[in-house]
């Protein structure tokens, strides 16, 4: 993983980046340290015409009904120079709450797609779990297979291609993890087969459980 | 004591041997034991004259004892050799060629083989030479002249000395019958030998025009097996509408025809289809040909021109490779490319079908389930640790 302010790479349990110093309080002293309430597609820039809305959210209602752990959301805004894009996906994902997502759909699971209209960028903030299943490459496949659309102002079909795009990935991600063994499946989530950063794999292996059962999140610690 | 009656059984085995006979046949009447020899004879004992002898020596026949018996051999003869000298068979004698007909044999020039002789040369047996097929045939003259020359013909094939086979004329007379009935033009066929010669009293020429002149025809005059001398007579109202190089043109195809063939019927046959051709194309050119058009017809070749659909229904069963069918080569060109495009639009179809599927993007199916685990937090955050991609899609710059 990256640092959102610095984009240097942090280790997997890391308070604060090595770098920068930059942690989830640094966020809150910026954007609030209150919760907000978002739409499935905020559009905040209001640059999404009504057709445009109405094909994104069928497409989020058809990868609801495939993924129904996963949180498929959207944030189009025209943010200020000073302000990050990497900064405000990892800010929304940890305060936002989407109007709509169940209890199943936390926003660990969550794939938010922000858009930056001042600076023509866009970007995918991934929750811990689906961190865990879209990989960096993946991620950027989808982008740049909207940025035809992007480029033509077709920000509703571009957002609906992302979306697509990585629900393949999801779809493939699954079926490959459903063939796996109980240790396959540790080393697959720990990172230990497919290490995306040069970083040794974590002492702490991941705890697999059955379908949720309790809300807390704990961590196990794996003794070695 | 085991031992014993295996020592009797080693010992008893040469007395076996020792009476062992042969088993041979007996008579059911012992008197016709005396009248016939076993073991191969062919005669009765009776008409062996030297059967003492012969029983005594058997293979050796002596002339002294044939002499001596005066009985009449029945058998027969040797070949080359006359029956009353020939020596009487004994019961094992030899009844292939006698030793005297060699000399017969060796007279035949077939049989002589190549000899030495004493100065160091060689004799060379005469080579066999075949006699010729033909026989050679009497001149045109009286009678058989007038078979040919005194009076107009009756039918197509004229060939009073049946030159040709009769199966073959029977064919080519069917061929020219069928040709008169389909074309204006007709053609008699006259077929004489090789060195037979038309009389000098007759001119081939005026008796055409004596016999055709209120209907138009040719005359082939065929020498047999020599196409080369063939002629061609035309009426002179057909002669006279087209220009010599039609009918030069006509002559040379027909004798290239002829010359295809070894034997004096295929080639009467070949030569009579291509003319009956040529006049098809000349009865055409004489329809279309007037005043205007005469330098293209000397142009064009009547051989080079194209076939039509309304030929005669005759020359495509009988020479069907002649006619060039149009509408079949343009139907299977036709259905080449149909099938060809058809091919690329199926291989087309199904790879747009093939990309199409890999490419699609809607998410269909049962709802997919991820097994849960839990992640250590990082930065602090309570569900998003900043896993962030990102891209710029301004036109100038890049990611």
């Amino acid at each position: 993983m990256k640092c959102p302010r610095c984009l240097r790479p942090v280790d997997h349990e890391a308070a604060s980046c090595y770098s920068c110093g930059y942690s989830e309080a640094d966020a809150a002293a910026v954007f609030g340290a209150n919760h907000v309430l978002l739409n499935r597609v905020h559009d905040a820039a209001h640059c999404l015409r009504k057709q445009e809305r109405d094909n994104l959210a069928e497409t989020l209602d058809q990868l609801e009904l495939k993924f129904p752990q996963m949180l498929f959301c959207a944030y189009l805004g025209a943010l200020p120079a000073n302000l990050g894009l990497s900064e405000l996906g990892f800010w929304l994902l940890n305060h936002g709450q989407v109007k709509g997502a169940e209890y199943a759909r936390p926003n660990e699971n969550g794939i938010l797609v922000v858009m930056d209209l001042n600076r023509k960028q866009i970007g995918i903030s991934l929750g811990y779990f689906a961190e865990t299943l879209v990989s960096e490459e993946d991620g950027y496949r989808a982008l740049n297979a909207a940025r035809p659309n992007l480029v033509n102002s077709e920000y509703g079909e571009a957002i609906e291609r992302i979306f697509l795009k990585l629900g393949k990935v999801l779809d493939r991600q699954g079926r490959k993890l459903k063939k796996l063994t109980r240790e396959q499946l540790y080393a697959t989530l720990s990172g230990a087969t497919n290490p995306i950063l040069d970083l040794p794999p974590h002492l702490t292996r991941p705890q697999i459980s059955p379908p949720r059962a309790e809300p807390e999140r704990e961590t196990i610690r794996m003794s070695a | 004591m085991k031992r014993f009656p295996a020592l009797l059984l080693l010992a008893s085995l040469p007395f076996g041997a020792v009476f062992a006979r042969v088993d041979m046949p007996a008579w059911d009447n012992a008197g016709e034991s005396a009248e016939y020899y076993l073991g191969g004879g062919l005669w009765p004992k009776s008409l062996i004259p030297d059967a003492a002898v012969a029983a005594a020596q058997p293979g050796e026949s002596t002339g002294t004892a044939a002499a001596a018996v005066d009985l009449e051999f029945i058998g027969p003869p040797a070949p080359g050799v006359v029956a009353a000298s020939a020596p009487s068979p004994g019961p094992t004698q030899f009844y292939g060629p006698a030793a005297g007909t060699e000399e017969l044999a060796g007279g035949d020039p077939s049989l002589q083989r190549v000899r030495e002789n004493p100065d160091g040369t060689f004799t060379v047996p005469e080579e066999i030479v075949e006699e010729e097929a033909y026989e050679p045939l009497p001149p045109l003259e009286g009678e058989l002249a007038d078979l040919y020359f005194a009076h107009a013909p009756v039918e197509f094939l004229i060939d009073p000395q049946r030159l040709l086979t009769e199966q073959k004329s029977n064919d080519i007379m069917r061929f020219l019958e069928f040709h008169a009935d389909e074309s204006k033009i007709r053609i008699y066929v006259m077929a004489i030998g090789e060195n037979q010669k038309v009389p000098a009293d007759v001119d081939i020429e005026a008796l055409h025009q004596k016999w055709f002149s209120d209907s138009p025809a040719v005359l082939m005059l065929y020498y047999r097996e020599q196409p080369q001398q063939t002629q061609l007579v035309f009426n002179d109202s057909i002669r006279d509408s087209l220009p010599k190089s039609v009918f030069d043109r006509i002559l040379q195809n027909c004798l290239r025809e002829g010359a295809v063939a070894d034997l004096a019927p295929d080639q009467v046959e070949k030569m009579a289809i291509e003319l009956s051709i040529q006049l098809y194309w000349l009865s055409r050119l004489m329809e279309t040909e007037n005043k205007e058009d005469s330098p293209l017809v000397t142009a064009s070749s009547v051989h080079e021109m194209m076939a039509s659909p309304d030929a005669p229904e005759l020359l495509r069963e009988y020479a069907p490779g002649i006619f060039i069918d149009e509408s079949g080569k343009m139907l299977s060109v036709i259905l080449t490319v149909v099938f060809v495009l058809g091919g690329l639009c199926v291989v087309g179809c199904a790879a747009w079908i093939v990309m199409w599927w890999r490419g699609r993007e809607n998410v269909s199916g049962e709802p997919l389930l991820f097994p849960e685990f839990r992640i250590t937090r990082r930065l602090g955050g309570e569900f998003c640790g900043g896993g962030f991609v990102s891209m710029s899609f301004e036109l100038n710059e890049g990611t």
